[in-house]
């Protein structure tokens, strides 16, 4: 993992840039919401997410994450079907601020056309660098 | 079609209004205009800036880009908005190249804060002679002060002594002069004040109070100011003698001015026009305890005013209670609070008051590192409430000033305040808390 003036990007990721990351777990997409867009969004206080089964279309609004300071659509990554819903991102929505790569995971996909879309964003090389670009355009 | 929002400004009041809106509607087209070459970024940092307290003026940024992007809101940097046209319910706006359009609103949200004000000194247009109300403005400070041996700060006020402080800390030797024969004339009381001079004398600056500057000396460049007869030798100026509401724009559009000459607002912030609200700097507040028109011109005030027009401006429903002008400021160790009414704004408001004052520490004498701090209570003697308090201290000032402007919003009686309920540990407090105490002793004056 790097940081980029504090925010951290894991290896091994994908991102977009709708401050959504990726990561792949067999045939199938594990998804959630960079640290940089949580540390932006500050106190998020609630998540309302889709329920299993329902279809994501890539860079389509799939959700909102609320904050106590701002409100932001979630973004779709990849296309394809839920499998599953973090519930405990709904119960407790502070753990996005405090693990996003990990126990904040928003929802796992079956994604319908993965090599394809996996082109259309960012690998953690071009994710570092674009990272460094939101920090220099301030 | 999506509702159209068009705030104009994009610091506190604009941004925190564009929030709100989108916390109200997620579809709204949200667009933010302001003349400035960035947004959303926090004034009231730029003396820690230049004190060195916060590492650069980048740092004062609190809404980046990606956060205008995040929340999908349009932002149209370095662009005026020229006209307000009510009746069609358009902005006419004209960016940095002199290209002009029309915006097309459903809600409109006037946020465009205040101006500072510069008193018609001979010698003003001088080269070294400098605001502080931008970035840009503190940017050009900051250079100064690093090419300068000696500054004169006109102006006692929060901005004007935190940007002297910032000059002592700096290595400057500096003089702040005031008109008034106070430092913080419109903050605290002359009593309080006689604490936070004694403070800031002994700390290197020299204050002169009650006198006006004559002249401000120097060819082109500024070499000092000329103080009833008397000069100062100086390498930089800086103004802070107060802002004025930015209400040109609206008066032209026939929005209604009050009595502070801020923009007067409805309680759900909303101006004489239907649709068309008013946030921040450039509004007048009503007073809590008053129930008066006030100019308060805070952040917070701002911020809490912005959450109220931007759920109404998308169609929600908020109402905003007032103000109590609470505010807080740092001067090298010492910190300084108000709420509500101080003494002489109350008996100038007609109020007949009673005063308990106490001087205690914020630990027990036999726990180390205890430091000073003082209360001065507000009360009126009718009702026995608290109408006002001033507060200045090494340390947890602010959480006393919050404290007693929930007590005063509340209508707390002094009495009541005498017999509250407190919490107790040596290494953070005393046995007796300072505002109980505070309370006993005014309540003393009114048996």
């Amino acid at each position: 993992m790097v940081k980029v003036d504090g925010y951290e990007v894991p290896e091994g990721l994908y991102y977009t840039k709708d401050f959504g990351w990726v990561k792949v777990e067999g045939d199938k997409v594990r998804v959630g919401m960079t640290d940089y867009a949580q540390k932006q969004l500050r106190e998020v206080v609630y998540a309302e997410l889709p329920g299993p089964g329902t279809s994501t279309t890539q860079n389509e609004p799939y959700g909102t994450v609320e904050s106590v300071k701002a409100v932001s659509d979630l973004i779709a990554p990849v296309s394809g079907t839920i499998e599953e819903v973090n519930e405990q991102v709904q119960s407790s929505p502070e753990i996005l601020n405090e693990d996003p790569y990990a126990k904040g995971w928003l929802l796992v996909i079956k994604p319908s056309n993965l090599q394809a879309e996996l082109a259309n964003i960012m690998d953690f090389n071009q994710a570092v660098e674009w990272h460094k670009s939101l920090i220099k355009e301030g | 079609m999506p509702r159209r929002i068009v705030i104009i400004g994009a610091h506190a009041a604009g941004v925190d209004a564009a929030s709100a809106a989108r916390r109200t509607d997620r579809t709204a087209e949200i667009t933010l205009i302001t003349e400035q070459k960035q947004a959303g970024y926090s004034p009231c940092g730029i003396p820690f800036v230049l004190g060195r307290h916060i590492r650069g003026f980048d740092k004062l940024v609190v809404f980046p880009q990606s956060f205008f992007r995040m929340m999908k809101l349009n932002l149209m940097l370095e662009t005026t908005a020229t006209n307000i046209d009510t009746e069609n319910k358009t902005v006419a706006i004209q960016d940095k190249t002199g290209t002009q359009k029309t915006l097309q609103y459903d809600s409109l949200i006037i946020a465009t804060g205040a101006y500072p004000f510069v008193p018609p000194i001979k010698g003003r247009e001088k080269q070294g002679v400098y605001v502080l109300r931008t970035i840009e403005d503190g940017k050009k400070i900051d250079q100064a002060i690093e090419n300068s041996k000696s500054a004169v700060v006109i102006g006692a006020g929060l901005i004007g002594l935190e940007t002297a402080v910032a000059c002592i800390e700096r290595g400057l030797t500096t003089t702040v002069v005031e008109l008034l024969p106070q430092v913080l004339p419109a903050m605290i009381d002359a009593d309080m004040a006689k604490i936070v001079r004694n403070m800031l004398e002994e700390k290197g600056m020299s204050i002169i109070t009650g006198k006006g500057v004559d002249e401000i000396l120097g060819a082109d460049r500024v070499t000092g100011v000329s103080v009833a007869g008397e000069q100062i030798q100086a390498d930089m100026v800086v103004v802070a003698t107060g802002v004025k509401a930015n209400t040109e724009l609206a008066r032209k559009a026939g929005i209604a001015i009050g009595e502070t000459k801020g923009i007067k607002t409805s309680l759900r912030m909303e101006t004489n026009v239907k649709d068309v609200y008013a946030v921040g700097d450039c509004v007048e507040s009503i007073n809590m305890v008053t129930q008066r028109p006030t100019l308060c011109q805070l952040g917070t005030a701002a911020v809490r005013q912005a959450k109220v027009a931007g759920a109404n401006a998308a169609g929600g429903y908020a109402i905003f209670h007032g103000v109590l002008g609470s505010a807080v400021t740092k001067f090298f160790d010492t910190e300084i609070g108000v709420t509500g009414l101080t003494e002489f704004f109350a008996r100038k408001a007609g109020f007949e008051i009673v005063i308990g004052v106490i001087t205690s520490k914020t630990r027990p004498e036999y726990y180390p590192g205890g430091l000073p701090i003082k209360i001065k209570l507000v009360v009126d003697k009718e009702s026995q409430r608290i109408v006002g308090v001033q507060v200045i201290g090494g340390e947890e000032v602010t959480q006393r000033i919050n404290a007693l402007s929930f007590a005063i919003q509340k209508h707390m009686t002094v009495r009541e305040l005498a017999k509250a309920d407190t919490a107790y540990a040596p290494p953070l407090n005393e046995t007796w808390e300072p505002m109980v105490l505070a309370a006993e002793i005014a309540l003393r004056k009114l048996r």
